[in-house]
């Protein structure tokens, strides 16, 4: 067999371009996943919005239907967007935490939501929050914090992913 | 002898405890339903037969002379109390076809205000107002449940005359008799506690913890029953109906089944007998319909109904006391008083 040097080049040449194309469309893609968690509901709800990392979830989340809770997770703030939070660690109570966001609001707590599916140490949440937890929130709360911090417990209203 | 007779020899001979168990209780309940029959009135929640929505209901202790006493076919009803003298009755109305939560339905729908034979029934506001609504020991005033706080609210201004903050108690708030105390269920070192907390300073303590709720008080102001769910049984176990004083000194079971969980705790006014409700599903059966509401006097507690293994061995003194079934309802509450209904 006789090789045709002339026209593997010109393959190979269009293999190289057709990998940087694909390199260049991946970097532009990856550049529009960054999302900051921004929105209207985020940016409107609450007194307060963060954002801030998910540090630590003591205890297990648990899925009951035939009862809801908050559980209390720990954050770092990494950005203060409104109102005035002087804390680096948060602990916030999220409602139902072991659904998505988006199906957690229910019959006893209407306004909450977001579009966070899951909640995993180390995810960067944007949230809109209020606080003391006890002012806007009426049930049981899993706080495996009580007795060992002095800091209030936030209430998460909304709460967003962000990616980067 | 025969492999297959022996095998229905043992069959026969493993269901004996519950037959005899069955039939003891069977020639029990007799004098038991006698004793009680003219002991005066219990109001419950129960569907209509008619049109299948919740409806209140009187009958007499031993389940004779049912009366539907709100017969609203456009409306649910839930949740009675005879005001302390009897003559009045506070429960909670919802639009037709609302879902009663069984730990949310002192915040759901209107507060209502009726003679304690269902007649003449008043709005107290609107939807969602005057959540967890229970009676002073003069029917003058009501005890509120908020976000904001414990409210005392005067039922002739409906002006709120005092607030106490709730410390974390979030739902099913009961005054005591006496006025002196409130009881609810709480988030205290972990949730769903039981607490007590007084009535003039809002001081708090811990009467019980871990999977306990629904308290209610006894008529002396100094005792509080409660359904608890003890940890250490099988799979997610079963609710028990429990009592302890008011500090939480001495709980004990009063009546417990494995295979059912007991709610609805509540006690004749002089703390003889006890009513509660038992349900094979957890949650008391407010998203149905209801349950067997039973009475049981309180000399047989601690009882035990059923085979119930697993909760003999840890209630090894336990008696087979004599239940009194009476009739599929929810939250039955009981007065002494004659409240006007025809026999």
């Amino acid at each position: 067999m006789k090789l045709d040097f002339s026209k593997y080049c010109i393959r190979r040449g269009r293999n190289v371009t057709t990998v940087l194309w694909i390199a260049l469309l991946l970097s532009v893609s990856c550049a529009r996943q960054v999302d900051t968690g921004e929105g209207p509901d985020v940016s409107s709800r609450g007194s307060f919005e963060v954002t801030a990392r998910l540090d630590e979830i003591r205890g297990d989340l648990i899925d009951d239907p035939m009862y809801d809770y908050a559980h209390v997770m720990k954050y770092t703030v990494l950005q203060v967007h409104r109102g005035q939070v002087d804390q680096e660690t948060l602990y916030v109570g999220h409602y139902n935490p072991a659904k998505p966001r988006s199906r957690a609001a229910d019959a006893r707590v209407q306004e909450i939501g977001g579009n966070v599916k899951q909640f995993r140490v180390g995810a960067v949440h944007r949230m809109a929050l209020e606080v003391p937890i006890d002012d806007h929130y009426m049930g049981g709360i899993i706080n495996k914090y009580f007795g060992k911090i002095e800091d209030p417990v936030y209430w998460a209203v909304w709460t967003n992913e962000v990616t980067e | 002898m025969n492999p297959k007779r022996l095998l229905w020899l043992m069959a026969a001979i493993s269901t004996l405890p519950v037959c005899v168990a069955f039939a003891a209780s069977g020639t029990q309940v007799a004098p038991l339903a006698q004793e009680v029959a003219q002991k005066g009135w219990i109001v419950y929640a129960a569907r209509s037969a008619k049109n299948r929505t919740w409806d209140l209901f009187v009958m007499r202790p031993d389940g004779t002379h049912r009366r539907n006493i709100t017969n609203t076919p456009d409306r649910e009803e839930g949740g009675p109390r005879f005001s302390p003298d009897g003559k009045r009755l506070l429960y909670r109305n919802f639009p037709k076809g609302t879902v009663i939560h069984h730990d949310l339905w002192g915040f759901q729908g209107k507060l209502v205000i009726a003679a304690a034979n269902g007649t003449n029934p008043t709005e107290i506001g609107g939807d969602r107002e005057y959540p967890w609504a229970s009676w002073s020991p003069d029917g003058k005033q009501i005890a509120c449940l908020t976000k904001k706080g414990i409210q005392i609210v005067d039922l002739g201004t409906k002006k709120i005359v005092k607030q106490l903050p709730r410390k974390g108690i979030y739902q099913q708030l009961f005054w005591s008799p006496d006025g002196k105390w409130f009881c609810g269920v709480a988030n205290a070192r972990i949730m769903w506690t039981v607490v007590r907390m007084n009535a003039a300073t809002g001081v708090l303590n811990i009467v019980h913890e871990f999977q306990s709720c629904t308290p209610d008080w006894l008529p002396d102001s100094k005792h509080i029953i409660y359904p608890s769910r003890p940890a250490g049984q099988k799979g997610s176990g079963f609710t028990q109906l429990w009592m302890s004083d008011g500090t939480g000194k001495e709980p004990r079971m009063i009546y417990g089944e494995d295979g059912s969980h007991i709610y609805g705790g509540a006690l004749s006014p002089d703390s003889r007998y006890v009513l509660f409700t038992r349900c094979a599903k957890d949650g008391g059966g407010s998203e149905r319909s209801g349950a067997p509401i039973c009475l049981m006097r309180m000399a047989d507690a601690p009882a035990i109904g059923g085979p119930s293994p697993a909760l003999r061995k840890v209630h090894p003194n336990a008696r087979n006391a004599s239940v009194l079934p009476l009739v599929d309802g929810w939250e039955p509450h009981w007065t002494y008083a004659e409240i006007g209904v025809q026999e």
